[in-house]
């Protein structure tokens, strides 16, 4: 099976112990994939490499079939370019929320307008563009548009940060544990986007501790143990009638690490 | 020399000053204007020439007259001969002949003259601990100090006045590098060495227009004058000018040089040398203008003898 | 900006030095150090950038180097400036020495250690996770070089503004290389503030020394409101700290 996305046979090394090992992961378009597993396993760095932040230490990744790391420069900024990240961690820019979710739209134009658009702002005009408000109204944060990133909780950083994956109208998004430290009407607000945005046809990949949150949203679930995706299948299935045992015991919590 | 220059200013200038334009707006164009009007004429020459002013009016007609700007680096005699060695001087003003005979010896200036004199003195403090007041030659009046002991700041900065300090030492037969604590070398201008020996209540060997001009701030006096008020010849102090040599630095401007030789040494501006004045006192003595030259003036001192001796 | 020293001379007729003296040994130092800063700092950053972002072999003793250089001595600066740029030295064709232009030279050896130093600093501490937003949003390397930029923005500021205050207050490597010249009618063509200090303190004249050193101060104290204003205004909405 193909997808939007593609990492097939990938083996990710620091140092020599590789972490994991032959993984094949596809995401297709308009679906939630769930990554499961504990914590050291990996699951950032399996993100990481479908973000194209490095080559993988052995396998391929494909964007639409092009193998992105034979690829030319330019054409690996285009996959790059269709493709949004949230992190585990904070990461907004210290700067206005505007800033931060018209940042990916920013980038994307052409210098002589960019440049423009730095004038008129230092002279202090405001205009939004439309894709920074509409994903701002998913997260239900359009009033937040004037803030500095740096006055928002943790919890609005969290959801501007989506905003910000969001407003550039990716074909794929990468989720690491969007909601860890978020209440449950955070954590919910989040949810939902994720579910509007694979609505509007977006491919999403999501790491999460969470085993509700992977019942509640994912449509496939894959479970990285030990030295790989041990088992990727129908969030159903892999839930309720797990075919490898360490993926049972791991989701009943019998598995310590 | 000056075109290069320019060259040099409009890239910088094109490229960096435009940036910085908004705020220095004046100021690249009081630039541009003066690369249009001039050449430039380095002169190194000594402080004292330069902080008793009397460079500002002697170069202010020159500048009219001729067009070339004169830019003044005054460093010392020492020093100035080095730049004008390495040929980054286009004329020299200094006050040490056996230097510049060292100098024009080894090639590097050309056409010296006789430019004016003044003269040295030896001054302290009033109470005169080492009693050498009035004493007629100035050797004794050094040998007297380094007996006592009393203490003597030298300049130690290879000036003129360092140069002469040391030969006026070498003829009392003083050891100076054997001498002990009282002798302190400042390695600073006659200014600072005349403020430090007056805090300290000390005596040194200082130019007489630097003194002239410092007298009222501070409480040394004279102690043994110089040949200008009656003193030993010993304490003469002249200055003379040379041209460095283009055969030798062909970047040099010889010609600008020669002219502001030419114009140093003639009527007006030895006029000017004559009235200039620091509280009512003059400072410097011409010397150019003579209808029977000192023939010694163009050549090392003592060169024709010897060619003299070479040729018996 | 410049205007306002014309303005001041005509408010200030009773002024008890030669103004003409005075202003033009400001605009000396201030183009001298604007300048010598100006290109430090785009030198600099490029470098600081490149060595915060990147690993390689020899990083640990290119640091060295440049902590070494930010106490560089300035009369050895002014030194080894002077046997570069003299007739004698590889740049001597040029025709630099006493020249503001060798100034700069002088000062940008001086400046940019400082600048890339503290620049250094400022990038380093900005954190991974505001690098890798930038690319994962389609940024190029310009840009996360510029989002890099602009996160540390406080901490550059503070690298150009101690760069510029080791510029504009150094006294050695300029007197070497400038060779202190004012013309006959007192206008400055390489006179500082510091040798136009050092001079006058030598000449006993203490008072216009006193005053020279005020407006250095003063000049400082104005070139660091100026950069910080600008810092808060470009960024429109970005109160500070997290
Ligand atoms: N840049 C790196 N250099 C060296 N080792 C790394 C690097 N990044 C991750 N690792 C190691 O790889 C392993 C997997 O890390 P990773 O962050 O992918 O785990 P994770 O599954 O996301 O864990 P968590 O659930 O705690 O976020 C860990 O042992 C980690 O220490
Ligand atoms: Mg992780």
């Amino acid at each position: 099976m193909t997808g939007v996305i593609t990492a097939r046979d990938v083996t990710q090394c620091y140092d020599t112990d590789p972490v994991f090992e032959g993984v094949d992961l596809s995401v297709q378009s308009g679906e939630v994939v769930a990554l499961i597993g504990p914590s050291g396993v990996g699951k950032t760095s399996l993100l990481r490499l479908l973000a194209l932040f490095e080559p993988p230490s052995d396998g391929t990744i494909t964007y639409d079939g092009v193998d992105v790391w034979a690829a030319s420069e330019s054409q690996r900024l285009t996959c790059r370019r269709r493709l949004g990240m949230v992190f585990q961690d904070q990461s907004l820019f210290d700067a206005s929320v505007r800033r931060n979710v018209e940042y990916g739209v920013h980038v994307r134009k052409p210098w002589p307008e960019r440049l423009r658009r730095n004038v008129a702002d230092f002279f202090g005009s405001k205009n939004g563009t439309g894709p920074a408000v509409d994903a701002l109204a998913v997260v239900e944060l359009e009033d937040a548009i004037d803030r500095s990133a740096d006055s928002l909780s943790g919890g609005e950083a969290q959801r501007i940060a989506f905003a910000r994956a969001l407003a550039y109208e990716p074909d794929v998004l990468i989720l690491d544990e969007p909601t860890s430290d978020l209440d449950p009407r955070n954590t919910d607000l989040i949810e939902q986007a994720v579910l509007e945005a694979s609505r509007r046809d977006i491919g999403i990949v999501m790491a999460t501790h969470d085993m509700n949150q992977a019942k509640r949203i994912a449509d496939r679930v894959g479970v990285l143990l030990d030295d790989g995706i041990i088992e990727l299948g129908p969030t159903d299935q892999i839930f309720e009638h797990p075919r490898d045992d360490r993926t049972r015991q791991f989701i009943d919590g019998e598995l310590i690490y | 020399m000056s075109i290069q220059r320019r060259t040099f200013l409009a890239t910088l200038g094109g490229s960096v000053a435009a940036s910085t334009a908004g705020c220095l707006g004046s100021f690249t164009d009081d630039t541009a204007e003066g690369a249009i009007t001039g050449e430039e004429l380095t002169l190194t020459t000594t402080t004292s020439t330069y902080d008793t002013g009397l460079l500002d009016e002697v170069n202010a007609p020159f500048q009219d007259r001729f067009g070339v700007t004169v830019d003044t680096v005054s460093q010392g005699t020492g020093a100035a001969l080095q730049t004008a060695r390495n040929g980054d001087s286009d004329v020299v003003m200094v006050h040490a002949r056996s230097l510049e005979d060292e100098f024009i010896s080894e090639g590097y200036g050309v056409n010296r003259r006789d430019l004016m004199f003044n003269d040295f003195v030896i001054v302290g403090s009033a109470d005169d601990p080492a009693g050498i007041a009035g004493m007629e030659a100035a050797t004794d009046a050094l040998e007297t100090i380094a007996e006592t002991e009393s203490m003597f700041i030298s300049r130690g900065d290879n000036s003129g006045t360092h140069t002469k300090e040391l030969g006026l030492w070498d003829a009392a037969g003083v050891e100076i590098s054997s001498g002990g604590e009282w002798y302190l070398e400042a390695g600073q201008g006659m200014g600072e060495v005349l403020t430090q020996a007056d805090q300290q209540g000390a005596y040194t060997l200082a130019d007489r227009g630097t003194y002239l001009s410092m007298r009222s701030d501070i409480g040394l006096e004279i102690l043994v004058e110089g040949p200008v008020e009656g003193g030993p010849e010993a304490l003469m102090n002249p200055y003379g000018i040379v041209a460095v040599n283009p055969a030798v630095h062909e970047n040099v401007s010889y010609d600008l040089a020669m002219a502001y030789i030419g114009f140093i040494t003639g009527p007006v501006a030895q006029e000017i040398i004559e009235e200039h004045t620091v509280n009512g006192e003059q400072l410097f003595f011409p010397e150019s203008l003579s209808e029977n030259p000192n023939f010694d003036q163009y050549v090392p001192e003592g060169w024709r003898n010897e060619e003299n001796d070479a040729d018996e | 900006m410049m205007m306002w020293l014309h303005t001041l001379s005509a408010l200030l007729p009773t002024f008890p030095f030669e103004w003409n003296y005075v202003r033009t040994i400001i605009e000396v130092s201030l183009y001298v150090s604007v300048t010598a800063v100006l290109i430090s700092t785009l030198l600099s950053l490029p470098i600081a950038l490149a060595l915060g972002f990147t690993e390689f072999r020899g990083k640990r003793a290119m640091t060295a180097i440049i902590t070494t250089g930010m106490g560089f001595p300035s009369v050895v600066v002014g030194l080894i400036v002077l046997f570069t740029v003299s007739n004698q030295g590889p740049l001597g064709s040029l025709n630099l020495v006493f020249t503001r232009e060798a100034m700069i030279l002088s000062q940008i050896v001086l400046a940019a250690p400082v600048i890339t130093g503290v620049s250094l600093a400022a990038v380093s501490s900005i954190d991974q996770n505001v690098h890798d937003a930038a690319y994962v949003m389609g940024g190029t390397r310009l840009d996360v070089a510029l989002v890099t930029i602009k996160e540390a923005r406080y901490g550059i500021a503070t690298a150009v503004l101690a760069g510029f205050g080791r510029a504009i207050s150094e006294v050695g490597g300029v007197l070497i290389v400038g060779g202190n010249i004012a013309g006959p009618d007192g206008t400055s063509k390489t006179r500082t503030l510091t040798t136009a200090i050092q001079l006058e303190a030598r000449q006993g004249q203490f008072e216009l020394a006193m005053i020279l050193g005020a407006i250095l101060v003063v000049l400082v104290l104005v070139v660091n409101a100026l950069v910080l204003r600008l810092g808060d205004d470009g960024d429109r909405g970005g109160v500070r700290g997290r």
